[in-house]
């Protein structure tokens, strides 16, 4: 279990917090965000390598604010595995082993190693120098090295970033195994959202040295508790918005225009979100919806391509994105200056 | 090339292997040469005691007066070396502040090996500090913060992680201080002018009898230099075949 008591961390100008947090014991949690948000001084914070300017941390129920790195049994493991260059693949995991904690039985550290090695898929590879790996098998041997010290708790910053997309999966595959294996605590971060959707159970999403919404997954992803969360998962269309006088559930936007939403709207929200892929575009001859839909139309302004799918910006206005599958670009003949129809289901208009 | 090797050369061949053999049965040119490396060396070693933590300290931690501190310690590089020794003799001379203070407890810098150490030391602990600063610099911080949370204490994760990464540049910054040390005269001829180390014997020699009697003695410092150097240089090679079964 880990958590976070109004814990504030400062590197030099910058601020993170304070933040509060709990992960339950055997959590796979991420802590997503985007670059510069925060997410590493917050690990390195948990690890006991950065001073905390404020608040409490907790693993395993234990308050290891004042505990220094040595003592907190936590596993670190950095987006470039940070080997140690000078020892063989064997050596580096038996560092743990050998360093191992006061009032901890030191374990004979050959079998341990062959066992962690055979564990982490890196049992060939044991006499190797890190030089030698590739980035894959190095983030390997620094999980099987963490592991080798007998952590509570993983903490993981960037693991899957300098590894090729042919290994990310399987390391993907390693994690989520070990921590069920070893039954861990993992606190994962990164800026990848499908990173973070491939692996984690539990969504921690900072920007800008705040903690902005705590989640499953689908959570986070259709109902942003922000704006900075909604444009950090992708959210492409986040428009200035009001309830509309007298209905609760038509919203007035602030650039033009008027969109309909399921739930009543609270007087206190400022923004509509609706994701791209809910958005349906149509010919104006097709143009059909539901009960409680916004229909609009409006000019094709630009289609930016992504393989099989492409975002077709349409100024209705405000400015709506779209994606399209590439057959139904082809077979509506949108282009740049086309008029389109869009379909809006109430549904996937989220205020925030 | 030529500019550094061609004095060098002809100052060897110079001499010829007859006069260096004689040189080496003289008593006070051998006493003058061991007394100078083993100067240097106490010299060195002191200074990697002190100036290796302190090193470490400048590359890893930013407090106040930090700067002045690096400044401090570069000081005697722009220092005149004679200069450097009338500044050691004013405060470790029989009347300075600490040769008063220490003239109790039998310790004297004035004409002794504890002078030529102390002169040896001043101006080249520089070479040491700075080298070894700028190694521990480039050896990533976050590989300590691994090994802590592996469970070494700090001092260990520097002993088994950082030094072990950062002792080449440790051990370069250590022989150009020890090369910087031996070839010391205008420090050390202030404090020390005897016993002699080879530098002012070779003066010594230079003034009273000319170059042919000066030319043994410095041959006999630059060779016993360049076999250290070259020794060290060895030693620092990267040792290939270390890299295991090769690329992935």
């Amino acid at each position: 279990m880990i958590g976070l008591r109004g814990v504030e961390v400062a590197a030099g100008d910058f601020s993170v917090g304070p933040l509060d947090l709990d992960v339950p014991a055997g959590e796979y949690a991420v802590l997503l965000g985007p670059s510069g948000s925060g997410k590493t001084l917050v690990l390195e914070a948990l690890a006991g390598v950065r001073r905390v300017r404020a608040g409490r941390l907790l693993l395993d129920g234990e308050d290891v604010t004042q505990l220094p790195a040595e003592r907190r049994k936590v596993g670190l493991v950095f987006q470039d595995g940070l080997l140690f260059p000078h020892l063989t693949v064997a050596q580096n995991i038996a560092y743990g082993l050998g360093a191992a904690w006061p009032g901890r039985r030191r374990r004979s550290p050959r079998p341990e190693v062959a066992r962690l090695a055979a564990e982490t898929g890196v049992a060939d590879l044991i006499d190797r120098r890190p030089a030698t790996l590739s980035g894959g098998e190095r983030q390997r041997v620094a999980l099987a090295r963490a592991l080798a010290a007998g952590p509570r708790v993983l903490l993981l910053d960037e693991p899957l970033s300098a590894v090729d997309a042919d290994a990310r999966g399987s390391l993907q595959d390693l994690l989520r195994r070990v921590s069920v294996d070893e039954g861990l605590t993992v606190l994962h971060v990164t800026h990848d959202l499908g990173e973070a959707f491939a692996v984690g159970g539990l969504f921690a999403v900072l920007v800008a040295g705040r903690l902005q919404q705590v989640g499953a997954p689908h959570d986070v992803l259709r109902r942003p508790a922000t704006v900075e969360v909604a444009r950090f998962t992708g959210a492409r269309n986040v428009f200035e918005a009001r309830p509309a006088p007298g209905d609760s559930r038509r919203l007035a936007l602030a650039l033009g225009g008027t969109l309909r939403t399921s739930d009543s709207a609270p007087a206190g929200m400022s923004h509509a979100v609706i994701r791209a892929d809910d958005i349906t575009v149509a010919s104006l001859n097709d143009l059909c919806g539901g009960e409680g839909d916004t229909l609009l139309t409006g000019r094709v302004r630009r289609v930016t391509h992504a393989g099989a799918t492409s975002v077709v910006e349409v100024d209705v206005p405000p400015l709506f994105q779209a994606v399209v599958g590439a057959r139904e670009l082809e077979a509506l003949g949108i282009e740049p200056g086309s008029t389109v129809g869009l379909r809006v289901p109430a549904a996937a208009v989220h205020v925030v | 090339m030529a500019f550094v090797v061609l004095p060098a050369a002809s100052m060897i061949v110079g001499v010829g292997a007859g006069l260096l053999g004689e040189a080496l049965r003289q008593d006070d040119i051998r006493r003058s040469l061991w007394l100078t490396m083993s100067a240097a060396l106490i010299a060195t070693a002191i200074a990697f005691v002190v100036g290796v933590p302190l090193a470490y300290l400048l590359a890893r931690r930013d407090f106040v007066g930090k700067r002045a501190i690096e400044g401090i310690i570069d000081l005697p590089i722009v220092f005149p070396h004679t200069a450097a020794g009338i500044a050691l003799l004013t405060v470790y001379g029989r009347e300075g502040v600490m040769g008063r203070l220490l003239a109790p407890f039998g310790i004297s810098f004035t004409e002794t090996v504890a002078g030529i150490v102390l002169a040896m030391l001043f101006v080249s602990l520089p070479f040491l500090v700075d080298t070894a600063r700028e190694t521990f610099a480039l050896v990533d911080e976050r590989y300590e913060h691994v090994a802590r949370t592996l469970g070494s204490s700090p001092g260990g994760a520097f002993l088994r992680v950082t030094f072990p990464q950062a002792w080449r540049g440790v051990l370069s910054g250590a022989v150009l201080m020890w090369g910087r040390g031996i070839s010391e005269f205008g420090a050390v001829v202030i404090l020390a002018y005897n016993p002699k180390v080879i530098s002012v014997l070779t003066f010594e020699r230079f003034e009273g009898f000319g170059l042919r009697a000066a030319q043994p003695p410095a041959v006999l410092i630059v060779i016993v230099a360049f076999v250290v150097f070259l020794g060290v240089r060895a030693v620092l090679l990267p040792r290939r075949g270390r890299s295991g079964k090769g690329p992935a």
